[in-house]
């Protein structure tokens, strides 16, 4: 179930970034410049563009740059956490052993320390604002003072940040509690399901979030040139 | 012209109906005691004793006044009233039949001789690593001196004429053929014997096939022997004879037994007493020298008041569950889906009615046990055998070293040399506890092709070289070193057929002479150990692997991954210093010791991830109790 569960979740999750990539039309040309040839090219120039963001700015002070750090290291071990819990199981349909196992346990502590530092780090900056929903203003008659106008995926980075934060909970916690002598046969069959649905789910938002956050970035390339 | 053909189908039709409905006739009506009535209650069998009938006649009853006294048939006391053909098919007699699937590998006849540094595994089921009895030329007569003490009779038992040696089914016809002992499983009487000085398994051991069943009863004594009798010898005729040497066996019954018209009162009974199971299933471990059984436990589920045969059953067919998961496939026993640990212990995930706590079995919770265990690990891996130790327990089991028989060896170093918990990967691809023995014994080699030699041509040539000085008095090995065994190829170079060469497998090594005539070793698969998957004893679950912790297993110095097997063998100066159980495990060593390792941080991962788990909790508890506020304010008109 869980295997038919991820594969279709992922390839919707591709085929939607996909078609919302078509629709909402990247301004490639502020970016990569008007007078390039070889357009076909542009979605591997968009890879590449991904790529970059992955340096630390240079006018970053330490603080900015230590996130940065922490959301690659929590990034790379997302990937590593996802390469090893879902290859087996979804894949090879087989129970994740072996040194998938012994790679993903590893890189869980990791993951679980990078994403607690980022939740302090990064909380702050990531509260929803008032002006984003300029309807429900609307309906509550409020007049926001706020005139900051919010960058175009904000809502949407956010959204995702806190539903991953939300499901750490479940996450770590469906891993670390079968470690304990509480839950019987029956309760581990159920944590671990807990587990590979949460993560699952985890994996999608931090796509789409890694999505959005690069089309934002784009957009702040473009207007910046 | 079609009518014609159509009266022609008919008719052929009607004479294969009619040709079945004869078939069907022919078959043998049940009789009295094939077919239960239902009823719980033990029927009483109070019968007439009847002999060994002669060709073509009826069976004679036995009377106490009978000179000889004969011994009684089972094949014709107990056929009577129960089919004794079908009994033949059950498990403990069907071994023979090459029709019936040979199931999970099993306790092989390991056959064992100092004198000539052989122990080999026997088999006639078709278990890898077995060979044939014939292969090292046991006559099914020779078969039965050799293991007939621990058999129930039946099966290669009533095969004593099927062999190519003419004098041996002569002798048939004086120690008459070794019928199934019925009374060895179900007679409750504590009288009955099986291995004192008289009793069945000495009789087997004597010869005295015909007179075995008799002697295990608790109203006869049977006394001589069949070994040196003539072949004119009728044991229904007085024997006279001026040979001193030749003394028939004799029986004495207890005339007390014998009641109304002469018959007797046997106690049987299909819920066999666990004595009677461990005449040839005993086993006893070794510890420190030691070998008395009132230092050791029974298995769990004879101190919770079951005997063997609540879990291993079988119907009239006598076709008995054996216990192991997946012997569904193997058996036609309507129980053998349930008889495993699983049966009784857990619920069928494919039955619609609960299934679990038969026999009032404890349900098992399996507290912080990942599920992936139950994948990787048979029930027993971590129920069953001694606790893992860093050194192997060695055992002795009745059927290898005849335990419970006058006169069998008590000592600890009588071959075989078994070992066991052995963590290995079982037939079914989960890790089970195993018994293991090293296979040592001479044989020759056509290409890829080993061949063992007949023990009669090894005694030959051995004995030129192994000395009586190599010999130990407590049934070890010899003590042999390489040029002895490159001495016995030598003397056996000749006696191979063209093409071949003769090699000696000892220790997982294959040694042979090179062209030069120097000895050689290889390691060999072929000389790989023999192990079968146990399952008792079952220790309480309070002494179940991983009781304590993970680390019950997964720790760096762990028996169960890294205890050594040592390699046993007549070679004592080659003898390695063991192999690692991981590798009968089939994982790679250095995962294992890494994977092992990383258990030391395991709390430390606990703490910190429960740690970041908190910290990311609080971060959201907190920013929803701020956002819960900002709401509150807006709505009630307080916003800033």
């Amino acid at each position: 179930m869980f295997r038919e569960t991820a594969i279709t979740g992922f390839i919707a999750t591709i085929v939607v970034i996909l078609l919302h990539f078509a629709v909402s039309k990247p301004k490639f040309d502020n970016v990569f410049g008007k007078d390039r040839g070889l357009r076909l090219l542009d979605p591997l120039r968009f890879l590449v563009f991904l790529m970059t963001l992955i340096f630390v700015e240079q006018k970053w002070n330490f603080a900015g740059a230590l996130r940065k750090l922490i959301l690659l290291v929590a990034l790379f071990c997302l990937i590593v956490l996802a390469v090893t819990g879902f290859v087996p199981s979804v894949i090879y349909d087989e129970a994740i052993g072996s040194w998938w196992l012994f790679i993903h346990a590893i890189m869980a502590g990791i993951f679980a320390v990078c994403m607690a530092a980022l939740a302090v780090l990064w909380a702050d900056r990531n509260r929803f604002d008032k002006n984003y929903l300029p309807w429900l203003n609307t309906i509550l008659r409020r007049q926001p003072k706020s005139t900051v106008t919010p960058e175009r995926y904000e809502l949407e980075i956010k959204i995702c940040f806190w539903g991953i934060f939300v499901l750490m909970v479940p996450v770590i916690l469906s891993a670390i509690v079968s470690m304990f002598k509480i839950f019987g046969t029956h309760g581990q069959e159920v944590l671990l399901q807990i587990h590979r649905y949460c993560t699952f789910f985890l994996t999608i938002l931090a796509i789409i979030y890694l999505y959005f956050a690069a089309l934002n970035e784009m957009e702040k390339t473009a207007g910046r040139s | 012209m079609a009518l014609n053909n159509g009266l022609k189908i008919n008719a052929i039709l009607l004479a294969v109906v009619l040709a079945m409905a004869n078939v069907a006739g022919a078959v043998e009506p049940p009789l009295l005691g094939d077919v239960p009535d239902g009823s719980r209650a033990t029927p009483l069998h109070l019968i007439p004793m009847l002999a060994e009938p002669l060709p073509g006649k009826e069976p004679d009853q036995i009377y106490p006044k009978n000179d000889p006294a004969l011994p009684f048939s089972t094949k014709a006391t107990c056929g009577a009233c129960h089919s004794y053909d079908i009994v033949t098919t059950g498990w403990h007699f069907n071994a023979v039949d090459s029709n019936v699937p040979a199931g999970r590998i099993g306790q092989p006849w390991i056959f064992a001789d100092p004198l000539t540094a052989t122990v080999i595994p026997l088999s006639y089921r078709d278990w890898p690593g077995t060979f044939r009895p014939q292969q090292i030329g046991l006559t099914p007569m020779g078969f039965l001196g050799h293991f007939g003490r621990q058999m129930p009779g039946g099966g290669i038992g009533e095969m004593l004429d099927k062999t190519d040696n003419p004098d041996e089914v002569l002798r048939v016809g004086i120690t008459g053929q070794l019928e199934i002992d019925c009374l060895a499983c179900h007679n409750t009487s504590p009288g009955q014997n099986m291995g004192s000085a008289a009793g069945y398994a000495i009789q087997v051991i004597k010869g005295n096939y015909r007179w075995a069943a008799t002697a295990s009863s608790e109203i006869a004594y049977v006394s001589g022997t069949t070994k040196n009798l003539p072949e004119s010898y009728d044991f229904r005729e007085p024997f006279v004879s001026s040979d001193s040497k030749a003394k028939p066996p004799i029986v004495e019954y207890d005339k007390s037994a014998f009641g109304h018209n002469d018959w007797v009162q046997f106690d049987i009974s299909v819920h066999m007493l666990k004595q009677r199971c461990y005449f040839c299933h005993s086993n006893v471990d070794i510890h420190d020298g030691r070998t008395e059984k009132w230092s050791a436990d029974e298995d769990i589920h004879l101190y919770a008041g079951l005997t063997c045969v609540d879990c291993h059953r079988n119907g009239f067919k006598h076709n008995i569950t054996r216990g192991y998961p997946g012997e569904s496939k193997d058996s036609n026993n309507v129980l053998a889906a349930h008889s495993s640990c699983e049966g009784c212990h857990l619920n069928n995930k494919d039955s619609n009615t609960p299934a679990a706590g038969r026999f009032a079995a404890p349900v098992p919770a399996h507290p912080g046990i990942p599920p992936i265990h139950f994948e990787k690990l048979s029930c027993t891996a971590c129920h069953s055998g001694p606790w893992p130790k860093a050194e192997l327990v060695r055992t002795k089991t009745a059927q290898a070293h005849a335990l419970g028989i006058a006169g069998a060896s008590k000592e600890t170093d009588v071959l075989p040399h078994l070992v066991y918990p052995v963590f290995a990967k079982a037939q079914d691809g989960k890790i089970a506890p195993h018994k293991l023995f090293w296979p040592a014994y001479w044989a020759t080699m056509d290409g890829n092709n080993i061949t063992p030699l007949n023990i009669d041509a090894v005694k030959a040539a051995a004995g030129k070289v192994i000395t009586k000085a190599a010999y130990s008095k407590t049934g070890d090995w010899p003590n042999l070193k390489e040029e002895d065994i490159a001495n016995v190829l030598s003397a056996m170079a000749s006696d191979v057929e063209a093409g071949a060469k003769p090699v000696y497998i000892a220790a997982g090594k294959l040694y042979s002479l090179d062209e030069a005539g120097k000895l050689i070793s290889v390691e060999d698969k072929i000389a790989a150990p023999y192990m079968w998957p146990i399952a008792h004893d079952v220790r309480p679950a309070a002494q179940s692997l991983g009781v304590r912790s993970c680390g019950d297993c997964h720790s760096t110095n762990s028996p169960f991954f890294f205890g050594l097997v040592p390699v046993d063998s007549p070679l004592k100066q080659v003898t390695a210093a063991g192999v690692e159980m991981v590798k009968f495990q089939d994982l790679p060593r250095f995962y294992t010791k890494a994977f092992a390792w990383s258990f030391i941080f395991r709390p430390w991962l606990k703490v910190i991830t429960l740690a970041c788990c908190a910290v990311i909790a609080g971060v959201l508890l907190l920013y929803a109790l701020k956002a819960l506020y900002f709401v509150a304010k807006i709505f009630v008109g307080r916003e800033s």
